[in-house]
């Protein structure tokens, strides 16, 4: 076995099968993620870093629990092999290694036919799994959410508190809470010809209004320089919301996602600078988070744009 | 007033190199990825130093607005004022980005 990996013997004893490879993937943010060949098997281990626990990120293990929860709701992930415990005194887990296609600016350039409608079939699935099926998820007031987390930042961002200032005047009525992902859009789907194949990254799953995830992919940031094609941009909302509406029975009008875009936006600009603190404070040193500090521009000037069109 | 280069000719030295040897060089998709990224830094702090670009509001100013908004106290105009402030940000942080609402 890779003598070089310390928590290797850990992980056989854990999985109870003989590992016979394990490979570093190159990309892991917030975890490492490694392609583990168990008993012939491919799998891929999902390991936390040390201190990135965002507040609003769920554990490895309640992740997991997510995760097979879903598999049980018949959404298409890759299947949950085994929590791990901790594995290097860091918390992991297994499940199937999958392949196709991530990044958001590949997928957009030749989406697979009939993209929309997938998603809406995706997120019909994960809205319909009971709440009380995963009792640690947490709700709460999505606004006095990114006030706080806006407040950790340490720096004025006027444009966004006129964000936060616009969405507390024009609440709309809510509507009941939901088990949601919290992330979903182009970048946490994995995409092949055929179309959606799994979804991925369910560390941000919470209870909330619906809306919040059916117009998280419409935020420009997640159409990927496509920015006619509103939705995630690969395709037209209508098709996506009557998909939803079908298998949901909750009607969204397009002009209903206006105030979720303008939060989408909120949250993605305060969500850039609480990234580029872990590189500033030092708990995780990358040009990558550095460079998002900067970003958060981009997502101020379009909820300023959507409220001028509002 | 040090020896040149100066900071902006450094900077630019920095850019060439990266974009002419190391991003060619770049065999995966992470590594190319990230040269891109710190091309992209440098592209910010170069467009920073250079004298035209200038922020609109002072921190100061920035944080009194800020606090003003969050208690509730918003005035005709700030919209505006507002996006001409972002305005200035993104020219120094992505001038493409600008273009897209043209």
């Amino acid at each position: 076995m890779s003598a070089a990996v310390p928590w290797a013997d850990e992980l056989e004893t854990r999985l109870g099968r003989r590992v016979t490879s394990m490979q570093l993937l190159p990309g892991g943010a917030s975890k490492e993620a490694w392609a583990v060949d168990a008993d012939g098997e491919r799998v891929l281990v999902r390991r936390a870093l040390a201190g990135v626990i965002h507040e609003a990120t769920l554990s490895l293990e309640n992740e997991f629990q997510v995760l097979e929860a879903a598999a049980e709701a018949g959404v298409k992930v890759p299947r949950p092999v085994a929590y791990l415990g901790e594995l290097g005194g860091r918390e992991a887990f297994a499940m199937e290694l999958v392949e196709g296609e991530t990044i958001g600016r590949r997928i957009v350039r030749n989406p697979p036919p009939g993209l929309e409608t997938q998603l809406a079939d995706e997120l019909a699935k994960i809205h319909a799994i009971p709440p009380d099926r995963l009792p640690f998820l947490r709700s709460g007031d999505v606004l006095e959410r990114f006030e706080h987390e806006l407040d950790s930042v340490g720096e004025p961002h006027p444009a966004l508190e006129y964000g936060l200032w616009w969405l507390r005047e024009h609440r709309p009525e809510p509507l009941a809470d939901v088990v949601s992902h919290g992330d979903f859009r182009l970048g946490n789907i994995v995409v092949s010809g055929r179309g959606l194949e799994y979804v991925l990254d369910w560390e941000f799953a919470h209870l909330s209004d619906p809306r919040e995830d059916v117009a998280w992919p419409i935020v420009r940031a997640w159409r990927f320089g496509n920015d006619d094609r509103r939705l995630g941009g690969i395709g037209e909302v209508g098709l996506y919301l009557e998909r939803y509406e079908e298998l949901t029975g909750r009607t969204i009008h397009e002009g209903d996602l206006d105030w979720w875009e303008v939060l989408g936006n909120v949250k993605w600009g305060t969500g850039c600078l609480t990234q580029s603190r872990r590189h500033l404070n030092g708990q995780d040193r990358s040009v990558e988070y550095a460079v998002l500090g900067r970003m958060a521009a981009e997502m101020e000037y379009e909820l300023l744009d959507l409220i001028d069109r509002a | 007033m040090p020896d040149r280069p100066t900071a902006l000719e450094l900077i630019e030295a920095v850019i060439e190199f990266l974009s002419t040897e190391v991003l060619p060089a770049a065999t995966d998709h992470r590594a190319k990825f990230r040269t891109l990224v710190a091309l992209n830094a440098l592209g910010i702090a170069y467009r920073e130093l250079a004298a035209s670009n200038t922020v609109l509001l002072s921190d100061d100013e920035a944080a009194a607005l800020a606090r003003r908004i969050r208690a509730g106290d918003v005035r005709e105009g700030d919209r505006e004022l507002l996006k001409e402030h972002v305005a200035a940000k993104l020219r120094i942080s992505n001038p493409a980005y600008l273009e897209r609402y043209e």
